[in-house]
C-alpha cells in the first residue's frame, strides 16, 4: 500500500489528512473499488456518495453506529440492492455500472460466481438441511452438471458430486465441523452455526469474504477463536476480508484498515489507531461531549 | 479410490447402472443383516402392494361380492391410486422441495389429459385432420392416432412448458401471493378447455392466415372421447377399463419412473438448490443459486409429472372432460402430500394411496353399510370433504409433519453417518477416517439457536 495524495475527496465527505493510504493505489492492487456509491430508499439516503477500496489480501473493517449504512453497502457489493448511483468494480469486473441514465447491477448469484462470499448478521443457514448439504449449496455455482445429468446419473455428474462432497468435507474440517456433517444446521449450537456459515461462504470459492458481524453474540474466548480464524483465512487461503463489526477489540485487533460510516457517509478512514483517535469517530459513537472530553483529556 | 470407480466414455454410464443394480442385491443382504426387522417388514409391504391388484381382482373381489362385503379398492381405484401418486410426487417437487405453494396443480393434470385427447382420438376428424402413426387403430380410422408411448413424452414436454409459463410471472411472488396466482391458473385452464368449443377467429400473421368459423377445439362440455387406450404391442394388451388389473401395473410402472426421476433430482445439485430456496430464498441467492432458473425448473419439472398422470388418466378412461379438473382436485393432491409427509417421496405416495382409498372406497363402503342398516343416518360418502378437512385439522394438531415425514429420514441419516451419501450416490466416497456423529445426536442436540428475527430484507 503506497501512500499518495487523495483525489477523491468528494463533497460532503471529510477526508483526514493522515488518510493517505489506499485511495490511489494502482488499480491492480485493489480487489474492490467503489466510487460515489449511493443508495436511497425513497427519501432516506442510507448510503451517500461513498468511495471505498479494498486492497488485495487485506482485512478491511467497516464500522459505524447502528443504521449507518454498513449492511446496505454490503448488499450493494453483493448485488442484493441495486445502487441508486455510483460504480463498483470487483477484480476488474463491473458489479455496478452506469449505462446511460440507468444503473446496472449484477444479480447476487452472478456476484457470487465472480468470487464474493458472505455471511449474514442474523445467521441464515438452511435450517433443515445437513451441515454438509449447506456447504454443498455454496459449491453449486461452480458445478456444471444439468438437471438431465441428475436424472440420468451420468458419470460426469457423479464424479462432480464426489468432488463436491470431498471439497465440502474439507471445508467442514477447516471450520472444525466435520463430525457434525450430518446434523441439521438448525440443531447446531450457535458458535457452530456461525462457523458453518463461513464454511458455506468459503464453498463459493471467494476471493473476497464479507463477514457481517461474525462475533456477534460470542463470549471472549469464542471471539478470540474467531479472530484467529479470520487471520488464518487470510494467511493460509489468501482471502481478502471485509468485516462489519461492532466489537472494537476485534476491529482494532485484526484490521489493516478501518472505514467509519455515519449516516451513510464516510467520516473517517485509515489505520485502526488513527481511526480510534479521530474526534469525529468518537463523536459518532459516544456523542459530542465524549469527543470534547477526549480532546481535553 | 474415487476416480477409478466412475469411468469415462459412453460405456461408463451402463457400467455404473449395472453395478448399481448389482449393488442392490448386496444392499438388500446388508439390510437383512443390519436391520432385519425393518428390511423384512418393508419387503413384505412391497410384496403385498405389488401382488394386491392381482389377488384382489382374482379372488378377493369375488369374496367381497359373494361372501362378505369388504372395503376393497377395485381395479379402477387402484389405477387412480397410481395416477394420484404420480401427481403427488410432482407437486411434492414444487411445494415440498422448493417450497412454492401451488394451488392450481390440477391445470397441468388437465393439460396432460387434453394432450392425450388431441393426439389419440377421432377429435380432429371434424377438421379433416386424419393421421395415424403406429396407433392401435384400423387403417382409415378418422382423427389423429398416436401410440400412448409417444403421447406421454409429448404430454410431459407440453405440460413442462406450461409449467414454466406459469412459473415465469410468479417468480417475484412469495407465499400467499404465489398461491393466489397459481389458484387462478388452476381455475382458468379447465374453463378454457370447457369453452373453446366454438372458436371463431381470423388472424393474419405475415404470410400465415388463420381463420376459424365456430371450430370445436376442445369438445366443450362433453369433452373428447373416445381416446385410444394405452396399447402394448407384441403382447397385445389394451390397458383400458376392461383390462382388469393390468392398467394398475402400467400405473405402477409409470409411478416407478416418476419415483426414480424425483429421487435423482432430489439428491443432486438441483434438489439441494430447491431446498435451499425453500429454507431461505435470499440466502440461497447470495450463495450463488440462480433462483429464477431454479424456481422455473421446479415449476416445469414438477408440472411434467402431472402431464404423465393426465395423459394416463385420459387414455385409461378413454375420455376426458373439463369437469374432472376442478379446484378440489388441486386441494386433494395438496392434502395428499401434507398428510403423507411433505418433502418425502415415500410419504406422499402413501398419502395419495390413503386418500384415494378413503375417498373412493372406504367412504362409499361405509355409506353403503349405513344405507343398508340405518338409512335414516346421513351418508358419510357425501361428506368426504368435511371428513378430509377434519382429518387435516387433526393432523395439523397432532402430527403436522405427516405420516412419513422427511425428518425421519434425517434421523436415520444421523444414526448411520455418511453412509447415506454413498447410498444416494451409488458410489463409494473418498473419505479417510470420517468421524460419524453418534446416533440420535441431531435429535437431542442442543438447540442453542439465536432467537428468530423477522425476515426483514433491510436487516440482512
Amino acid at each position: 500500500m503506497t501512500a499518495q495524495g487523495n483525489s477523491a475527496a468528494s463533497a460532503g465527505q471529510a477526508v483526514l489528512p493522515e488518510n493517505l493510504l489506499t485511495r490511489s493505489v494502482d488499480d491492480a492492487a485493489l480487489l474492490v473499488k467503489a466510487r460515489g456509491v449511493t443508495k436511497a430508499f425513497g427519501g432516506l439516503t442510507a448510503v451517500n456518495n461513498v468511495d471505498f477500496d479494498i486492497p488485495r489480501g487485506s482485512i478491511v473493517s467497516l464500522i459505524g453506529p447502528n443504521g449507518a449504512g454498513k449492511t446496505t453497502f454490503f448488499n450493494m457489493i453483493t448485488g442484493y440492492y441495486v445502487a441508486t448511483a455510483g460504480e463498483i468494480t470487483f477484480d476488474g469486473q463491473a458489479i455496478v455500472t452506469r449505462k446511460g441514465n440507468k444503473i446496472r447491477s449484477l444479480k447476487p448469484h452472478e456476484v457470487t460466481a465472480l468470487g464474493i462470499g458472505r455471511t449474514f448478521q442474523n445467521i441464515r443457514l438452511f435450517g433443515t438441511m445437513s451441515a454438509l448439504d449447506n456447504v454443498r449449496v455454496g459449491l453449486n455455482v461452480h458445478l456444471k452438471s444439468r438437471w438431465w445429468d441428475s436424472v440420468l446419473r451420468t458419470p460426469s455428474m457423479l464424479r462432480e458430486e464426489q468432488a463436491t462432497i470431498a471439497e465440502s468435507l474439507a471445508l467442514l474440517e477447516l471450520v472444525d465441523l466435520k463430525d457434525r456433517a450430518d446434523t441439521w444446521a438448525r440443531n447446531l449450537p450457535y458458535g457452530d452455526q456461525r462457523r458453518l456459515e463461513i464454511a458455506r461462504a468459503l464453498a463459493t470459492r471467494p476471493k473476497l469474504l464479507l463477514l457481517d458481524e461474525p462475533t456477534a453474540g460470542m463470549n471472549n474466548s469464542e471471539t478470540r477463536e474467531m479472530t484467529d480464524f479470520i487471520r488464518k483465512l487470510r494467511s493460509e487461503i489468501g482471502l481478502t476480508v471485509l468485516l462489519i463489526e461492532h466489537d472494537m477489540r476485534v476491529v482494532m485487533g485484526i484490521s489493516d484498515r478501518v472505514t467509519v460510516l455515519d449516516h451513510g457517509e464516510v467520516i473517517a478512514e485509515g489505520r485502526p489507531a488513527e481511526v480510534r483517535a479521530n474526534p469525529r469517530v468518537i463523536e459518532a459513537y459516544l456523542g459530542r461531549g465524549a469527543a470534547e472530553a477526549q480532546a481535553q483529556g | 479410490m474415487t476416480a477409478s470407480t466412475i469411468g469415462t466414455g459412453p460405456g461408463a454410464w451402463f457400467r455404473h447402472i449395472g453395478s448399481t443394480v448389482a449393488g442392490l442385491g448386496q444392499a438388500y443382504r446388508a439390510g437383512l443383516r443390519d436391520r432385519p426387522k425393518r428390511t423384512v417388514a418393508l419387503s413384505v409391504l412391497v410384496a403385498v402392494l405389488l401382488l394386491y391388484p392381482y389377488v384382489a381382482h382374482t379372488w378377493l373381489a369375488a369374496f367381497s361380492r359373494n361372501v362378505f362385503p369388504l372395503p376393497l379398492p377395485d381395479d379402477t381405484v387402484e389405477t387412480f391410486m397410481t395416477i394420484f401418486a404420480i401427481m403427488a410426487i410432482g407437486l411434492n417437487i414444487v411445494a415440498g422441495f422448493a417450497g412454492l405453494l401451488d394451488l392450481g396443480y390440477v391445470a397441468f393434470y388437465a393439460i396432460g389429459a387434453y394432450v392425450a385427447a388431441f393426439l389419440a382420438s377421432p377429435h380432429w376428424a371434424t377438421l379433416g385432420l386424419n393421421f395415424i402413426f403406429l396407433g392401435n387403430v384400423d387403417q382409415g380410422t378418422p382423427g389423429v392416432h398416436l401410440p400412448f408411448w409417444i403421447v406421454v413424452p409429448v404430454a410431459v414436454i407440453v405440460v413442462a412448458t406450461f409449467g414454466a409459463l406459469l412459473g415465469a410471472p410468479t417468480l417475484r411472488l412469495r407465499g400467499d401471493y404465489l398461491a393466489i396466482v397459481t389458484l387462478g391458473f388452476g381455475e382458468i385452464v379447465p374453463l378454457v378447455f370447457k369453452n373453446l368449443s366454438q372458436v371463431t377467429l381470423s388472424v393474419v400473421l405475415g404470410p400465415l392466415k388463420i381463420s376459424m368459423d365456430r371450430v370445436d377445439l376442445t369438445g366443450g362440455v362433453q369433452g373428447i372421447n373416445p381416446i385410444d387406450s394405452p396399447f402394448l404391442p407384441f403382447l397385445n394388451i389394451k390397458f383400458d377399463a376392461r383390462a382388469g388389473f393390468l392398467p394398475v401395473y402400467l400405473g405402477i410402472f409409470l409411478l416407478l419412473i416418476a419415483v426414480l426421476v424425483a429421487r435423482n433430482l432430489e439428491h443432486s445439485r438441483i434438489g439441494r438448490a430447491w431446498m435451499a430456496i425453500r429454507e431461505d430464498e435470499t440466502a440461497a441467492e447470495m450463495m450463488g443459486v440462480n433462483t429464477v432458473r431454479t424456481k422455473l425448473l421446479a415449476f416445469a419439472l414438477g408440472a411434467s409429472f402431472a402431464g404423465i398422470a393426465g395423459a394416463y388418466q385420459a387414455s385409461y378412461l378413454g375420455a376426458t372432460t373439463s369437469d374432472f379438473f376442478d379446484f378440489s382436485t388441486s386441494i386433494l393432491v395438496l392434502i395428499m402430500i401434507i398428510l403423507g409427509g411433505i418433502g418425502n417421496i415415500w410419504g406422499v405416495i402413501m398419502g395419495a394411496i390413503t386418500l384415494v382409498f378413503v375417498n373412493s372406497t372406504l367412504l362409499p363402503y361405509i355409506g353403503q353399510q349405513v344405507q343398508n342398516y340405518a338409512p335414516s343416518l346421513p351418508n358419510p360418502a357425501q361428506y368426504n370433504f368435511l371428513i378430509l378437512g377434519v382429518t387435516l385439522l387433526l393432523m395439523m394438531r397432532f402430527r403436522p409433519q405427516g405420516f412419513l415425514p422427511s425428518r425421519q429420514r434425517e434421523a436415520e441419516l444421523t444414526a448411520h453417518g455418511l453412509a447415506h451419501v454413498e447410498a444416494e450416490m451409488g458410489v463409494p466416497l473418498d473419505m479417510d477416517n470420517t468421524s460419524v456423529a453418534p446416533p440420535g445426536q441431531s435429535e437431542t442436540g442442543m438447540d442453542a439457536r439465536a432467537p428468530e428475527t423477522p425476515d426483514e430484507a433491510r436487516d440482512l
